[in-house]
């Protein structure tokens, strides 16, 4: 994933006839299975030997947010937070009405920003 | 490309842009084209998930078996490097590809798509895909399958199911295999069904064990079949 993040940004840079990149602003769902500490760890050894070598990553996290398509319900994704489970599990449940929700936001990982030397 | 900043200081140009490129959402898109395909051509697909020994590939076996009379049905096999799981399913008597993925740990969007080249999906009327053994990454690439099921098993201990929810999440069906063995390995299964329940309150459940095909009817009308 961080290698076509890496990727996609040497190809805008390409694209633009820049010189050096400076800084990538990354925004990373927090219902995507990537890990913030290895997109940076992959990051920092994919860059060498590129263009965006020293560059600063940014990354922003994005909450979850569901909508239920039953009341039409639409904000944050709840937690069950049942003592027999341990840890608070997330669930799609409706706190609405109580019917499957979708999501509507955080699975998303978006190279918001680029900034470049020309 | 919605802004770019061009900022002049001295001889150097700072450009500043905004691609909003959505690194997962190639997949998406490449999904959705594997979805409008099969739909053209009648074909229904479903994407099975799960750890590496849940029971996958056994249970594809014994769908195969209950429903080939009744569909024509074709199989891609994820596999890292080898066809035994293939050979398994090949054995009743349906066109099986292995897509073998080297090192990667799951099935994307795009490997689905040269695989169905390598069939006619005029022939077909099912199309079972059993993803690389594994019960996290698969579930951030979509297939472009109709459904999609999560196969947990009991050997797995007790917490599998919220120590993933995510993956749940993805799916539309979920089995819990090994029923069996639920006793011995002090698993309840009514618990994890419950939890999938929590999680994903319009989740269907199957309680399967896929040695014998017991829970299989369960599973097909859980997946519409």
């Amino acid at each position: 994933m961080t290698a076509q993040i890496v990727d996609s940004v040497l190809e805008e840079a390409k694209k633009q006839d820049a010189k050096r990149v400076t800084e990538v602003h990354l925004v990373i769902g927090k219902l995507t299975f990537l890990g913030i500490e290895q997109v940076r760890f992959a990051y920092n050894i994919l860059v060498n030997d590129t263009i965006m070598k020293g560059s600063k990553l940014i990354i922003e996290e994005k909450d979850g947010v569901i909508e239920c398509p039953s009341c039409g319900y639409k904000g944050a994704i709840q937690c069950e937070d049942d003592p027999a489970y341990h840890v608070p599990i997330p669930t799609l449940r409706c706190p609405k009405c109580g019917k499957a929700a979708k999501i509507l936001e955080g699975k998303e990982c978006t190279i918001k920003r680029i900034k470049m030397l020309k | 490309m919605a802004n770019n900043k061009e900022v002049v200081k001295g001889e150097e140009v700072t450009l500043e842009i905004e691609p909003g490129t959505d690194i997962l959402e190639v997949n998406k898109q490449l999904a959705q084209k594997n979805l409008k395909l099969m739909r053209e051509h009648n074909v229904k697909a479903i994407d099975v998930m799960g750890s590496i020994g849940a029971g996958k590939t056994s249970l594809i076996e014994k769908l195969v078996q209950a429903l080939k009379h009744k569909y024509r049905i074709a199989v891609f096999k994820g596999d890292l490097t080898t066809t035994i799981d293939a050979d398994r399913i090949g054995r009743h008597g349906v066109k099986v590809v292995t897509i073998n993925t080297g090192l990667e740990c799951h099935l994307d969007a795009n490997v689905v798509a040269r695989a169905v080249e390598r069939i006619s999906l005029q022939d077909i009327d099912l199309l079972i895909i059993e993803n690389v053994g594994n019960l996290i990454c698969p579930a951030e690439f979509p297939l472009g399958t109709e459904k999609r099921v999560v196969v947990v098993s009991v050997t797995e201990g007790p917490y599998m199911v919220i120590k993933h929810p995510f993956t749940f999440m993805t799916a539309d069906v979920t089995v819990i295999n090994k029923k069996d063995l639920a006793e011995i390995m002090k698993v309840d299964a009514k618990q994890l069904e419950k939890q999938v329940k929590e999680i994903k309150p319009d989740m269907k459940v199957a309680v399967t064990n896929a040695l014998t095909g017991e829970g299989i009817e369960e599973l097909i009308e859980a997946l519409e079949l």
